[in-house]
């Protein structure tokens, strides 16, 4: 199950990663190592295993539904790379994706 | 007053001083700082060091009775804490460029537990960028290196942390441990470290790497050190749902034990000092009066691949948060995915991308079942092989790591060979059981780690065990050699 | 151009009415001054971890047993990823391949009063997104956009129908009676237009002698509708659009669109066959959700009369369909109803004077039912005292209006204005006498057998006494009289 380019630009796409030419080759070597060392799951019988979905508690508690704190907004918007009229202000939106730079 | 310098005693010590008033905090912690500033441009432990905070709550805790002091059991005594744990009033960085100039608004868990317990925190510690990473060396931000050989790395991810506590600049430290990440340097550093049952400490606050995996865990000097710094962050949170409550401690009968030595965990690519120094320890155990049996656990050679799938997997999904939008740091773009895109095509260095490629392959339509949901259920017979383990010994006793401290560089280049070196401590975070690393020894000027492994819930019961066995080895001479 | 069926399955959106998130302690309440009820949980901040509501938990089963649903005792949570400005975490916690409930269904009842049932395929937890501000006209030529974390975390349910809808009317009936059902069990505010009810339709047409999986094919989401109307106008559009295409030889292309209300078409938002690969996975930060079985039982006995039940009983008791429908469709009204009907045994009366009268009433003052300034207890005097013959119809209407213009009560009205009907037989004789006298033509019409007349000599009587006379009465006395005076001398 050898990743080519395409494949891997299309992950990095899912990623939101933006791969440079440069970085695109080795990272599919390494990617691809680490495939086909990770295929030897492949022998095992798995037949019947259930899947360890949940690590701990075999139950999730439940919070009662009292109002806590919020931060004020000051607090919630000091980390804000860009901040106008209290918001995160984030550049245009494309409907189908980005116009490219 | 004593003879040697504060920096140079174990917590327990320096607690004890403070509430009898044989010291003042300010004196333990200026003298810790001291150390820090003569040391530390060689080591580089730490990210942030937060003086004038430390000197602050010191000086607030000299005005404590001594009840005050005695009814807080870390009073007076300096920790370090991982930068993947966030802190109130001090950056936060997970090693990585992408959080910027992120400070958080939130202390956590742990965090808040420290303070209530009276600990002065003294500053945040050097990881491999978001704890992805063996050697430290995959910190965006500095180089951290082993005290006991400045040319070689000190592990990690804690590498920070475990530089920390060997070379005496704090005696104790949190760490984190999502395949070995405590347990692995501080076997390279010569230190103890533990990493808890899955669930026993609250993860609210750590920047999540591998939710299903991580743990954070107590770095000390010394068995009793460590277990002081566990009790004190241990137990439920309201705040995180796969936390457990105390209740339920498993206890362990109080010896002589079985104590089981997997034959999987001796095999070809081991250091010949960590053999020497492991088989040491196991006959010193033997010559305690306690039973060594072979056991089997079939399913260990899975565990990197398994691990390399389901961590990457759930790191992928953790790490999308950063997206230039809330916080840290964004690259400008013109448009919003080319800004998402710069931002962690910059933010963000090579080996998290690698591993942000691989879990969000592994969790791609069509490839979902073949690698994210086969690795999981790997998990659970590997969880299976510790169940059965567990019902013939008490516990289980293995080297921590196959090998020593290496050189910085030397593994840069080799994800697969970086990965392996992990063999010995993932088992432990896939079966969410607790595991801690002591010093077995020091091979040709390198310590070696030997690591117990406990069923689920029985962490105190580790410690205990531990406790028994560390009177019976070489004490460690701890490296003083490191100033610059 | 008939040769296709038409295929609709509905995913509405339901904000849940509790005090706070899903997963974090913030104020759920709509509004607010920009990202004020937010906190490091829903900013999805490094490190936080979410905690569920056990209200969120206890609103949703609620809603699931009222759509006829199995409840789960264990169901998980999933993560659904995707980047977007308004989702904090780029997950949002939702719940996949384990919802909550599953296998229920709706009953709808079209023009030909068939019931048909509509399958819910599934009821699942999830947590809302923020709001987007868009600087600029559009979000198309928006120079950017301001991002509000308010909504983000607000519990929400995903109720999925079966795609087993065939018409836009159905689509229309589905929506209505859902909201219906959910509106009695006090589960939500469900306003579409503030967003705390949302509609996606996904609309494909099948061939006829089709018989592959509905699945294969080409399906179109119109999504966020922000009104019933709206809904019905857009699968409208929609099967016209597909069918032309088809027409013209086209292909269907899977994709998303929106829905323009100025126009009443339907635009491309965006293809979906790229992008969407949400990569779900089991959220590990949160344990499985379980629930004991029996308090599940306890729950769904524990549900109020839901639309089916009410209808049923509303037509047992004599009301015609027509109006039990209005009334059981509209929650307020219901309640009122019952409340009147408690004070009030002429329940025909009240559900007529209700529907008509104060309905319009209530209407022309953008009141509602349940905010009405006239009472149940109001009603329910005016009614007795048209029941007692104190006001006629005619007066009733005019002192219901006086009652909603005053807030007085029917009484203090009637007192107020000297409204009330004359029955005292003594008070009209003389007027009645008079009307004869004058009209001594009429007379011989009604007695050589014209009915009409009678009705001219009433309507003269109760002219003169200003309509308070009461009709009945004035009808009798005239009777009587003619019968005595003038019936006599014909001889
Ligand atoms: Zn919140």
């Amino acid at each position: 199950m050898e990743l080519s380019d395409r494949e891997i630009l299309h992950v990095a796409r899912l990623a939101r990663l933006r791969l440079t030419a440069d970085e695109l080759q080795p990272l599919r070597q390494d990617l691809n190592r680490v495939l086909d060392y990770v295929s030897q799951l492949q022998r095992l019988d798995l037949d019947g295993v259930e899947p360890t979905l949940h690590a701990a508690n075999d139950q999730a508690p439940l919070r009662e539904d009292v109002e806590a704190a919020s931060l004020s907004v000051a607090e919630a918007t000091k980390n804000g790379p860009k901040v106008a009229q209290h918001m995160f202000l984030v550049p245009r939106i494309m409907e189908g994706g980005s116009d490219g730079e | 007053m004593a003879s040697k310098p504060l920096w140079t005693y174990e917590a327990h010590t320096l607690h004890d001083l403070f509430c009898e008033g044989a010291v003042s905090a300010e004196e333990i912690v200026t003298s810790h700082l001291a150390r820090i500033r003569a040391v530390d441009a060689s080591v580089g432990a730490f990210l942030y060091v937060d003086e004038a905070g430390a000197v602050a709550e010191a000086r607030r805790q000299d005005q404590w009775s001594a009840a005050e002091r005695r009814e807080r059991p870390l009073s007076g005594v300096p920790v370090a804490v991982k930068d993947n744990i966030v802190t109130q009033g001090m950056p936060t960085t997970a090693g990585s460029k992408i959080l910027g100039e992120f400070v958080s608004p939130y202390d956590a868990t742990v965090v808040v537990k420290l303070k209530q317990a009276g600990a002065v925190i003294i500053g945040k510690t050097n990881l491999d960028e978001f704890a992805m990473g063996s050697s430290t060396e995959h910190s965006a931000l500095a180089e951290t290196r082993n005290p006991w050989d400045l040319s070689r790395v000190p592990g990690g991810s804690s590498g920070g942390s475990a530089a920390a506590v060997a070379a005496q600049l704090v005696p104790l430290a949190l760490g984190s441990d999502t395949g070995g990440s405590i347990r692995q340097p501080s076997s390279y550093c010569g230190i103890v470290g533990m990493k808890p049952t899955y669930g026993r400490v609250s993860r609210y606050g750590l920047i999540a790497f591998a939710s299903s995996l991580d743990q954070i865990g107590p770095m000390a000097r010394s068995i009793r050190d460590a277990r002081l710094l566990y009790h004190v962050i241990q137990g439920a949170d309201r705040h995180d749902s796969t936390a457990l409550s105390s209740a339920g401690d498993r206890t362990v009968s109080g010896g002589p034990w079985r104590i089981g030595v997997p034959r999987e965990y001796f095999g070809e690519g081991m250091d010949a000092g960590v053999r020497r120094l492991t088989e040491a320890a196991l006959e010193r155990l033997r010559g305690m009066g306690h039973a060594l049996v072979e056991i089997s656990l079939p399913h260990t050679s899975y565990a990197i691949a398994t691990y390399y799938l389901i961590a990457p997997a759930e790191a992928s999904s953790n790490l999308s948060r950063f997206d230039g939008v809330r916080y840290g740091m964004r690259a400008e773009g013109r448009d919003l995915l080319t800004m998402y895109e710069k931002t962690r095509d910059e933010g963000f260095g090579a080996e998290v991308k690698r591993r942000i490629l691989l879990g969000t392959h592994a969790l791609s339509a069509g490839y979902y079942d073949a690698y994210y949901l086969t690795a999981q259920k790997v998990r659970t017979l590997i969880r299976q092989d510790f169940d059965k383990a567990f019902q013939e010994v008490d516990f289980i006793v293995t080297p921590t790591t196959p090998d020593v401290a290496f050189r910085r560089g030397e593994r840069d280049d080799d994800p697969i060979k970086m990965y392996l070196g992990d063999v010995y401590t993932v088992t432990a975070n896939l079966a969410g059981i607790p595991g801690l690393s002591m010093p077995a020894g020091v091979a040709d000027g390198l310590p070696v780690g030997l690591q117990w492994l406990a069923p689920g819930l029985a962490d105190t019961a580790l410690f205990d065990a531990a406790a028994t066995l560390e009177p019976q080895m070489e004490p460690m001479v701890w490296p003083m050699g490191v100033e610059a | 151009m008939s040769q296709y069926q038409v295929i609709i399955g509905l995913e509405v959106h339901v904000e849940l009415k509790t005090a706070t998130k899903l997963f974090c302690g913030c104020s759920a309440a709509f509004g607010g001054d920009p990202n004020t009820h937010t906190c490091p949980v829903c900013l999805g901040m490094p490190g936080v971890l979410p905690v569920i509501n056990q209200e969120a938990i206890r609103l949703a089963v609620r809603s699931a047993l009222a759509l006829n649903c199995t409840v789960r005792a264990v169901s998980k949570f999933d993560r659904k990823q995707y980047f977007y400005p308004d989702l904090p975490k780029a997950y949002q916690i939702s719940q996949y391949d384990q919802p909550l409930g599953e296998y229920g269904w709706v009953t709808i009842r079209g023009a030909d009063d068939a019931a048909k049932k509509i399958g819910v395929r599934r009821v699942h937890v999830e947590e809302d997104a923020g709001k987007l501000n868009h600087l600029g006209q559009r979000l198309g030529d928006a120079t950017g956009s301001l991002v509000d974390l308010n909504r983000a975390g607000v519990p929400l349910i995903e109720i999925v129908s079966e795609p087993d809808l065939r018409s836009a009317e159905e689509a229309r009936l589905y929506l209505t009676e859902l909201r219906a059902v959910l509106s009695y069990l006090d589960v939500s505010d469900l306003r579409m237009e503030e967003g705390s009810m949302r509609c996606d339709a996904n609309v494909s047409l099948r061939p006829e002698g089709f018989a592959g999986s509905l699945e294969d094919l080409p399906r179109v989401e119109i999504k966020n509708v922000n009104s019933i109307r709206n809904v019905q106008r857009g699968i409208e559009y929609e099967v016209i659009r597909q069918t032309e295409l088809l027409a013209a030889g086209e292909r269907i292309v899977k994709e998303t669109r929106g829905f323009d209300d100025a126009t009443g078409k339907t635009y491309s938002q965006r293809s979906k066959e790229e992008a969407n690969d949400y990569r779900y996975f089991p959220e590990p930060d949160l344990p499985p959700l379980v629930l004991d079985p029996q308090w599940i039982a306890d729950m769904k006995r524990g549900l109020p009369a839901l639309p089916d039940a009410i209808r049923a009983d509303l037509v047992g008791r004599g009301i015609p369909e027509k109006d039990a429908e209005v009334l059981v469709l509209d929650r307020e009204a219901y309640e009122y109803w019952r409340e009147a009907t408690a004070l009030f045994q002429d329940e025909r009366l009240v559900t007529n004077w209700m529907l008509s009268d104060l309905s319009r009433l209530i209407n022309a003052r953008g009141e509602s039912f349940a905010n009405s300034g006239v009472r149940p207890e109001g009603l329910v005097e005016l009614l007795g005292l048209i029941q007692a013959g104190t006001l006629s119809g005619r007066m009733a209407k005019e002192v219901l209006e006086a009652m909603f213009e005053s807030g007085q009560t029917a009484s203090q009205v009637v007192k107020d204005k000297g409204l009330s009907q004359i029955t005292d037989a003594g008070a009209i004789q003389s007027i009645v006498d008079q009307v004869l006298h004058d009209n001594p033509a009429v007379v011989q019409d009604f007695l050589s057998g014209k009915e009409k007349a009678l009705a001219f000599m009433v309507g003269q009587v109760m002219k003169q006494t200003r309509g308070q006379a009461k009709p009945d009465l004035v009808n009798q006395l005239l009777r009587d009289s003619i019968q005595k005076n003038y019936a006599a001398s014909q001889d």
